[in-house]
């Protein structure tokens, strides 16, 4: 690995939203007061000062931007206004476009107008698919979207579509996976990523060493959207026969109907505790936001609004405004899905939790196979 | 004049209860046959005061001894004109340092009085020194540098006239050389205004302007001084009466460096000096080929705090270094600047500067051992970053600038003490002064020609304590000369040091004493007729006021002299003398002391205490009521080199059990108020220690320590086990003789 000053870099991550990292004294405050930083995971100064120095190698394997969630307690400590939280923050947008092999993270995070391209190109895609592939039997007497566009077939393309995501995706974790991994990548035998498998489950649902930053209130928010946003995906990917009804046939605690409700209330309780926070600049997380950050929240608003438009334009019985929501629904609801979840802030909900999973994999490793050898050196020393 | 002697005893702050007040005046009137004694409630009350002015006035009192509290206190007081006056010092080192109402109390404090009354009887009055010569009140600035140009305007804003004198041919030293400056209030680079400065000067009708000159000679001693100057090989003569020495520094030279530095290796590895050639004249391009710059690192104490280079700080290269950088970043935005340090030493506000810096985008790493690697057109810089625990490698870099640091002007010349030594001189056991011969002031000194030096060749004085002062009367170095400093500090400096200049004036017309002693009247007076010519007298003053004449007599030089009384402890032949200090005197004083017989077991211990820090210290131990061993009697002496080693022989054939000096640390870090004062008695001792052995008397009886005044609570302690050791010793065999 190279050692050599890279003074690139820095004015590089300025694309990805770095602005204060340079006023960055080193005094090691925000490591201190980082609840989720550890002697063998030291964060956020470190990372600043790999900035500092340019030191691109060792950025690139590092997990630390991983392992904070953002609570901002080191920017609102550090006495130099070098706002370290941020700057973890760039770290994440920079580590997800290089993990990405195909180079579109890196645009959509560095351009402002690749990204609204990029969503509008999508979205026009999915409007003009819509109005092109339908059954051409639209029921103008009663608000029933399977009509037009039968669940079946979206199924259909939702598995398409879930099938490209995920290709890309994993595709992505695996990169993420040799990088972090480095050399231990296919050393460390099977049985120590099985056995902590189910810390992966259950850090991604939920996110509970978030739960140790002192302001909750973020790992709430979080958590809200997260599990809203999951539930939703689950919804309209896996269970779309069921959830795309043309008539309100379920009881209200049928657990689609329940779901949907809680995905909705979820959504955009968090959606808005966000976007006001944005707004305001209400705390540290909040004060600087990337146009990636905002365009996140745009959507997953929109789409949870014109959803709920849906739910009741169709309990009025409106076929043609239905109908008309349904196409902007979608035309919204695709783009975030296909460019957010693999190139995009989406990712984290993968590299995160997969990062965490990664570490114990190799502190465990790096347990078992370390005391052997200090028994053995316990025992020599006993003799000599 | 006939003297009348009067005692007035105080009988406040406890004195009254804790003495039997009748006895000791008693002792006054009858024993000591003083014609007056008094007391009172509250001496220092206006009504006391008013009772010892009745006296003066009726009575014809011309000498006081005023027992009451000690002589560092009240004397604003106690401040009576024309008159002789002894403090007997029964607060402070008498009751509340010793259990009230014991009969050894009431015996110190009548020893006190007994020695108060005969220094009274022996001391005469003092009269100022006033020679016969007109008295200049000229300032001489020597060195156009920003401290010399400063001081020059503030001379003459209080009134004085300057004669200024530039080696170069133009004003404004090293700051002429330079395109911008870093002062407070230290937010950002500024626009260097020294041609003002300059201006200010030159149009100054009240300043005498020498440049491409030099000081060639200059004679005499505050207010007397003559001075020539040599300009163009014509030289003109002025009456001074004292002197701010602003002579500057020069850059450390880079040649010596470590080659691992890269200085030498390639044109693109400069100095900050160079640099600021650069960017005076336009703008910072890469030397080898006038490009661009773009990589640009800076390498901080590039020699300094280096034991094998220049051991200590420089104070400015931080600031400088600063100040490159954020010039290269203003130059271009984009270039990526690196600061390579050990310690950013930006002290006070100086922070703002480095986070302005910071702001620029300048890069800090800390590292204590960079090294620059030169490959042919290459450069790159390898430095071990603390922060990161890692070795870091800066390359392509088109600019490497070394910090390195400043050497005062001192420093420069050849060392004089060593052409001192002559074939069949005595040998002097007193360490010399280090004089460099850097031809800056060329005193016609016998002790050398420019002043002396304590370390790494700057002309200091104790920079804490004592600043500006010099071991030079009347000669005040300020600016980068005196210590390493930059522009606001120099601004300070030169403003302080005219401040003492002008106090030097104006204290010498009077006739009086500069700092420590400032005020004090008195002077050494030498009995010629007696003097061997020993030399040990200008060898030993520590402030170099004694000249010699071609015959070797001693040429005392009154306005030169601190009064600190080394010459009168110095001479063998206790020839010289002040008027109200001399030998005589203090060695009737110890002999005053009353010596009880062996069987009483009650042992004396004289104590020789320095004015300035031991006795002010056992005061302290007074003050906050710590008691010590009764035996102990304490004479204060304005510097332990004027302790005379007859004084020691009194002492002890007085039958006193043992002698205690007690002064202040001597050598590197000197606390001495007289610089070598404590030293010079220390080696004095030595050579009685060898006496007293031939004389069976043990020489443990002697005892030298130091102390500063901040040791007060070690005092108690140690003054026992004194006291204990001499029991242990036995009683001194010549009591009773
Ligand atoms: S608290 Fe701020 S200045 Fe201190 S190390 Fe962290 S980022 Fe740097
Ligand atoms: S934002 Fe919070 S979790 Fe992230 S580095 Fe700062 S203190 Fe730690
Ligand atoms: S000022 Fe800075 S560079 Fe200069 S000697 Fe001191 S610490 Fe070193
Ligand atoms: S030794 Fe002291 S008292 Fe004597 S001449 Fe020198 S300065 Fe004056």
């Amino acid at each position: 690995m190279s050692n050599r000053v890279d003074p690139t870099l820095i004015t590089e991550l300025e694309h990805f939203g770095l602005k204060d990292a340079h006023k960055c004294y080193n005094c090691g405050n925000c490591t201190a007061i980082c609840p989720l930083s550890t002697p063998e995971n030291p964060f956020p100064r470190k990372m600043v000062r790999l900035i500092q120095l340019g030191q691109r190698d060792k950025l690139l394997e590092a997990p630390e931007p991983w392992l904070c969630y953002y609570c901002g307690d080191c920017s609102t400590r550090c006495p130099r206004g070098a706002d370290p939280g941020e700057t973890m923050m760039v770290m994440r947008r920079y580590l997800t476009s290089l993990y990405d092999w195909t180079g579109f993270a890196r645009k959509f995070y560095t351009s402002e107008r690749f990204e609204i391209m990029a969503i509008a190109i999508v979205a026009v895609l999915v409007g003009l698919g819509l109005l092109l592939f339908n059954t051409g039997k639209p029921n103008w007497d009663h608000a029933a979207i399977n009509s037009l566009w039968p669940a079946e077939h979206i199924e259909i393309a939702d598995l398409i579509m879930g099938g490209i995501l995920s290709f890309l995706l994993l595709s992505n974790v695996f990169r993420c996976f040799r990088i972090i991994m480095g050399k231990m990548a296919f050393k460390i035998p099977l049985r120590y990523y099985a056995s902590e498998a189910k810390e992966l489950l259950i850090h991604t649902l939920t996110q509970k060493r978030f739960s140790q930053c002192t302001d909750r209130m973020q790992w709430f928010v979080h958590l809200m959207i997260m599990t809203g946003y999951s539930s939703v995906f689950l919804l309209v990917v896996v269970f779309i026969r069921w959830f795309q009804r043309d008539h309100i046939e379920y009881a209200i605690w049928h657990p689609v109907r329940l779901v949907g409700y809680y995905a909705t209330f979820a959504i955009l309780y968090g959606t808005t505790y966000a976007i006001i926070g944005r707004l305001k600049k209400s705390k540290a997380p909040y004060k600087n936001s990337h146009p990636t950050d905002w365009m996140f929240l745009i959507l997953l608003q929109l789409t949870t609004l014109t959803g709920i438009f849906i739910h009741f334009t169709r309990l009025l019985d409106w076929p043609a405004t239905t109908y008309f929501l349904y196409v902007i629904h979608m035309m919204v609801a695709v783009p975030m899905l296909v460019l957010e979840v693999p190139f995009a802030k989406w990712a984290h909900l993968a590299y995160r939790p997969v990062v965490v999973f990664l570490l114990k994999v190799k502190e465990r490793y790096a347990q078992e196979t370390a005391a052997p050898a200090t028994a053995e050196a316990v025992v020599e020393g006993a003799i000599s | 004049m006939e003297k009348k002697l009067a005692v007035y005893i105080c009988t406040g702050c406890g004195i009254g209860d804790a003495l039997d007040i009748d006895q000791l005046s008693n002792l006054a009137t009858s024993d000591l046959s003083v014609p007056i004694c008094r007391t009172h409630a509250n001496l220092c009350s206006q009504e006391g005061a008013q009772l010892i002015r009745d006296d003066m006035a009726n009575e014809g009192v011309n000498s006081l001894v005023i027992a009451a509290c000690s002589p560092r206190v009240m004397y604003d007081v106690f401040n009576f004109d024309g008159v002789i006056m002894e403090r007997v010092n029964l607060r402070e080192q008498v009751v509340w340092c010793q259990p009230p109402k014991e009969e050894d109390t009431q015996m110190m404090a009548e020893d006190y009085m007994r020695m108060g009354v005969t220094k009274a009887t022996k001391m005469d009055l003092p009269e100022p020194y006033k020679p016969e010569e007109e008295l200049s009140r000229d300032i001489l600035v020597v060195g156009g540098g920003l401290t010399g140009l400063t001081a020059s305007l503030e001379a003459v804003k209080a009134g004085f006239s300057v004669v200024l004198v530039e080696k170069q041919a133009e004003l404004g030293g090293f700051q002429k050389k330079v395109a911008k400056k870093v002062t407070f209030p230290y937010k950002d680079i500024q626009d260097n205004d020294i041609d003002q400065l300059i201006q200010s000067v030159q149009q100054n009708d009240k300043i005498k302007v020498y440049t491409g000159a030099k000081v060639e000679k200059l004679v005499g001693g505050p207010c007397v001084f003559n001075l020539t100057v040599a300009q163009n090989g014509s030289t003109f003569e002025h009456r001074i009466g004292a002197v701010v020495q602003a002579a500057g520094w020069e850059p450390y030279d880079p040649a010596k460096l470590d080659a691992k530095l890269g200085y030498g290796a390639s044109p693109n590895v400069i100095t900050n000096v160079q640099f600021e050639e650069m960017s005076l004249a336009g703008s910072i391009t890469r030397p080898s080929d006038q490009q661009a710059v773009k990589n640009v690192a800076f390498l901080q104490c590039a020699g300094q705090r280096d034991p094998n280079y220049l051991p200590y700080c420089s104070a400015t290269c931080c600031f400088t270094a600063l100040k490159q950088a954020i010039q290269i970043k203003q130059q271009n935005p984009g270039s990526n600047v690196f600061v390579f340090f050990k310690e950013m030493r930006t002290p006070g506000q100086g922070e703002d500067f480095y986070r302005k810096a910071q702001e620029e985008g300048v890069i800090f790493v800390r590292s204590q051992d960079p090294e620059v690697l030169v490959r042919g057109s290459k450069i790159e810089v390898q430095a071990f970053d603390e922060l990161l625990g890692d070795t870091v490698l800066l390359g392509d870099l088109d600019l490497v600038v070394l910090a390195t640091g400043m050497v005062p002007r001192t420093a420069f010349g050849e060392d004089c003490r060593a052409k001192e030594k002559k074939e069949g001189e005595p040998e002097v056991e007193v360490p010399q002064d280090a004089i460099l011969a850097s031809d800056i002031l060329n005193l016609q000194y016998r002790q050398g020609p420019e002043l002396p030096g304590l370390q790494f060749g700057f002309p200091d004085s104790h920079f804490i304590c004592f600043p500006y002062e010099s071991r030079r009367t009347g000669i005040y170095p300020a600016g980068p000369v005196r210590r390493p400093m930059g522009v606001a500090n120099s601004i300070d400096d030169a403003t302080g040091a005219v401040m003492k200049a002008i106090q030097c004036i104006e204290l010498t017309s009077r006739g009086l004493a500069v700092h420590p002693r400032a005020g004090d009247a008195s002077y050494p007076e030498f009995f010629m007729q007696r003097c061997t010519q020993c030399k040990r007298c200008t060898e030993e003053c520590p402030f170099g006021a004694i000249n010699e004449d071609e015959k070797g007599n001693p040429l005392p030089q009154p306005t030169r002299c601190r009064r600190c009384g080394v010459c009168m402890g110095a001479c063998p032949e206790r020839i010289i003398s002040f008027k109200n200090y001399s030998v005589a005197m203090i060695g009737d004083t110890i002999k005053s002391i009353n010596v009880p017989e062996e069987y009483d077991e009650k042992p004396r211990i004289l104590v020789l205490a320095c004015e300035n820090d031991a006795y002010p210290a056992l005061d302290m131990v007074g003050l906050r009521r710590m008691t010590y061993n009764a035996w102990v009697r304490v004479l204060p002496v304005r510097c332990l080199g004027s302790m005379n080693l007859v004084w020691v022989a009194d002492t002890l054939s007085k039958g006193i059990d043992g002698v205690l000096l007690l002064g202040c640390q001597h050598g590197e870090n000197y606390q001495c108020h007289f610089i070598k004062g404590s030293e010079l008695a220390n080696i004095r001792l030595s050579k009685v220690k060898e006496t007293l052995d031939r004389l069976v008397l043990e020489s443990d009886r002697v005892r030298f320590e130091t102390v500063a005044i901040t040791d007060y609570d070690k005092l108690p302690a140690l003054l026992d086990e004194y006291a204990e050791k001499l029991n242990e010793i036995g009683p001194n065999p010549y009591k009773g003789y």
